[in-house]
């Protein structure tokens, strides 16, 4: 008999929408395959059900071996592919609670399961737990959870709606970059994007339907300038302009997409972005920012002022205040803000590097030295881009 | 003094240069490696030496051939060819070329190197394979690389921020560095001697290791990148700040301590640093400050230091070595520290 279980030839992406990706059980059985129960346990009924269990899974009989795995557990706690299997099949059913807690489990007793990790997260996005979502996602990719190229979309493309989902746009923008990069681009894509681009806090599900245009077009134009096709995603911000005159961020966004390769043309949409939200404190923020990148520090400094105004927290205002003030031979003054950055942030390799420069500046070379040494650690954890001569 | 000496400038009738008040400086600058950063067609000392040079990488083989102060570079896969005029020659002693090719820019694909006294992959191209005839010419130059590639082998290479070849100045002149010297030449001219640039002197070695790493590769810029393995052994300022005796605030340790930018580099003398290095690394003199910090005294040798403390390391490629500028205790067998 073969066995049936749903979505198991998708390949990768494209994804419908993001309650559709319960093709992770796909996902997850697939590497739980590898496991295959290798040691049968001992124990005449453990044994039976066991057997039985692993036989229904594999005949598609999924309610049964449900039971039958949640039976088999009951009497053997210590059983690790028991915990695993009753977890992807109570997720399939969309049972999250209980398969997040048959995972928790399976993680009792294989604390480095990145793929159980990487499923219990997304259990957790189903019923809405979605800083701890995020994390145990986050842990998962990190042990390997993401290795394989039909997991890596499921998971970071979930990585990047929760990013989005707690205000950590900049970081989610960046996921999606990869995916665009890569010629991953679809109707969920843009949407995510838009949403990212114009910080709003929301899973797609639950954009209202009379912004859902805005929003996707804005995703949209935000992907060809992510592609590199500039003309294009410049026609499409223009077309946004025209249409949504005061919608706040999307000068910001366009700006931000910008300032890699035309800094001074992201100055230009950050100064827009203001004549539209002048109490923007992520534009006053960014705009610091492209003017400490062109060494223009006393520009910086009254709009880092002003972003920090109206968000102590944020983490670009801090950071380019500081950094100006340390460039302006006010090492004494930068400091305080650079350690804020370093409270939200501690591993903001830019607020350690402009930190070894006030130390040095200040000559306190122990304290110089002690940030260079954290920088380089900082610096290894990265990729390796190509050394030019 | 120096005031007098602009009012005299401005009653010469003759032309005012920098060589006029700097004679030391600009006598011998022209002719050290950075002023020697870039070569035009019938200056190119190296390509004048060699009237054909030819190298095979995989299907493709390169020819760079010079005939009357001209050179052209070939690159044919034994059906077709591409040959490109060498204009602009990158390099004082390797030499890369920047080719111009329907409006765009390329990185030859091969270089010109001393040590084999011929062509090889340009180092930090390996990975670069190419997959038909054009894209064997090289590595397509981005607007920010081509930029960054004239900013630091030639003057006046931007107009209004964009790369305007036309106007550039092969080689680094007095203007690359100390920015404002047109304006102060013009001064003085007309008798002002308020018009000095910057003073470089004046940057703290933590500042002057950023404003050589410009070119050279800041320490920043390297741990920003993430940069790592014996090929940021070119990167100086970078590794000299990586030493445990760096200290942005002591002038005994900065890039300019160690080298004259106005003159040309002497290689292969060890010795000739000895002074600096002592300069910390000696007992204390009677007559030292009380609060002057001495380094620990090598129980090893007082002289040829960096031949110990700054070993030479070879490039991946083993085409070119350079001085490790991470000051340290080698000890052998160890790996490179990065």
């Amino acid at each position: 008999m073969t066995v049936s279980m749903p979505n198991t030839q998708r390949e990768g992406w494209p994804i419908s929408n993001d309650r559709k990706l319960r093709g992770l059980p796909a996902f997850a059985l697939f590497l739980c395959f590898s496991l295959a129960a290798t040691a049968q346990e001992t124990g005449a009924d453990f044994d039976g059900i066991a057997a039985n269990a692993e036989a229904a899974r594999k005949q598609g009989n999924i309610e049964a071996a449900t039971q039958l795995y949640a039976q088999a557990v009951a009497l053997k706690p210590q059983w690790q592919d028991g915990w695993w299997f009753l977890g992807v099949l109570q997720y399939q059913q969309n049972e999250f609670v209980p398969a997040h807690d048959a995972l928790s489990h399976y993680l009792e007793l294989k604390p480095e399961a990145g793929a159980a990790l990487a499923l219990r997260g997304l259990c957790e996005f189903e019923t809405e737990q979605y800083p701890e979502s995020l994390r145990d996602l986050q842990h998962g990719i990190e042990l390997g959870a993401a290795s394989q190229p039909r997991n890596a979309d499921i998971v970071l493309y979930h990585e990047a709606l929760l990013l989005t989902r707690l205000g950590r746009f900049e970081e989610a923008i960046g996921k999606y970059s990869a995916f665009v990069k890569q010629g991953k681009v679809n109707e969920d894509l843009t949407t995510g994007i838009g949403l990212a681009g114009l910080r709003m806090s929301l899973l797609p599900r639950d954009v209202d339907p009379q912004r859902a245009p805005f929003v996707a077009m804005t995703g949209g134009a935000a992907a060809m300038i992510m592609r590199s096709e500039m003309d294009s995603g410049r026609e499409g911000f223009e077309e946004i302009f025209k249409q949504f005159p005061n919608a706040p961020n999307v000068h910001y966004f366009y700006g931000y997409l910008l300032f890699p390769t035309d800094p001074a043309a992201a100055i230009g949409q950050f100064k827009q972005e203001l004549a539209v939200a002048p109490k923007s404190a992520i534009a006053n923020g960014m705009l610091g920012w492209a003017y400490v990148s062109q060494g223009a520090y006393a520009d910086a400094m009254p709009v880092a002022e002003k972003a920090i105004a109206e968000d102590p927290s944020l983490t670009v205002g801090q950071l380019v205040l500081g950094k100006a003030m340390v460039e302006t031979d006010n090492p004494s003054g930068g400091i305080p803000h650079l350690e804020k950055v370093l409270q939200s942030e501690p591993e903001n390799l830019e607020a350690h590097l402009t930190l070894v420069k006030a130390y040095s500046k200040l000559g306190r070379k122990d304290d110089a030295r002690h940030e260079r040494l954290t920088c380089l650690d900082l610096s290894r954890g990265g990729t390796q881009p190509r050394v030019t001569p | 003094m120096l005031l007098c000496g602009a009012k005299l400038l401005a009653q010469t009738t003759q032309a005012v240069t920098c060589a006029t008040c700097h004679e030391a400086q600009t006598s011998v600058q022209p002719l050290s490696q950075m002023g020697q950063a870039a070569e035009l067609p019938g200056h190119n000392a190296t390509l004048a030496t060699h009237e054909k040079m030819s190298f095979r990488s995989g299907i493709y083989t390169y020819t760079v051939e010079t005939r009357d102060g001209q050179s052209r570079y070939t690159v044919t896969d034994g059906t077709q060819s591409i040959t490109i005029p060498i204009v602009w020659a990158l390099g004082s002693q390797a030499q890369t070329w920047v080719l111009e090719r329907n409006g765009k820019l390329f990185e030859s694909q091969v270089s010109f190197y001393p040590s084999i006294n011929g062509l090889a992959i340009t180092t930090g191209d390996d990975q670069w394979k190419p997959k038909d005839l054009e894209e064997a010419i090289g590595r397509p130059l981005i607007d920010a690389e081509a930029k960054a590639c004239f900013t630091c082998h030639s003057t006046n290479s931007l107009s209004d921020g964009q790369l305007n070849l036309a106007k550039a100045t092969p080689g680094l002149t007095c203007e690359h560095c100390h920015v404002g010297t047109s304006a102060h030449l013009a001064g003085i001219m007309k008798g002002d001697a308020h018009t000095l640039p910057p003073s470089l002197g004046k940057l703290s070695p933590e500042d002057m290791s950023n404003f050589c790493g410009q070119c050279h590769r800041s320490w920043e810029t390297v741990v920003r990148n993430h940069w790592h393995g014996e090929a940021d052994v070119r990167f100086q300022p970078y590794r000299l700040a990586n030493s445990k005796c760096f200290d942005g605030s002591d002038p005994r340790i900065s890039c300019v301590a160690c080298h004259d930018p106005h003159k040309r580099l002497v290689r292969g003398s060890a010795a000739n640093y000895d002074a600096k290095c002592l300069a910390c690394h000696a007992p204390p003199l009677p007559t030292d400050a009380k609060d002057a910090v001495h380094g620990k005294v090598c129980p090893k040798a007082k002289s040829d230091c960096t031949s110990c403390h700054m070993p030479k390391v070879a490039l991946p490629n083993g085409l070119m070595q350079f001085s490790d500028h991470e000051i340290r205790v080698v000890k052998t067998g160890e790996p490179y520290p990065n």
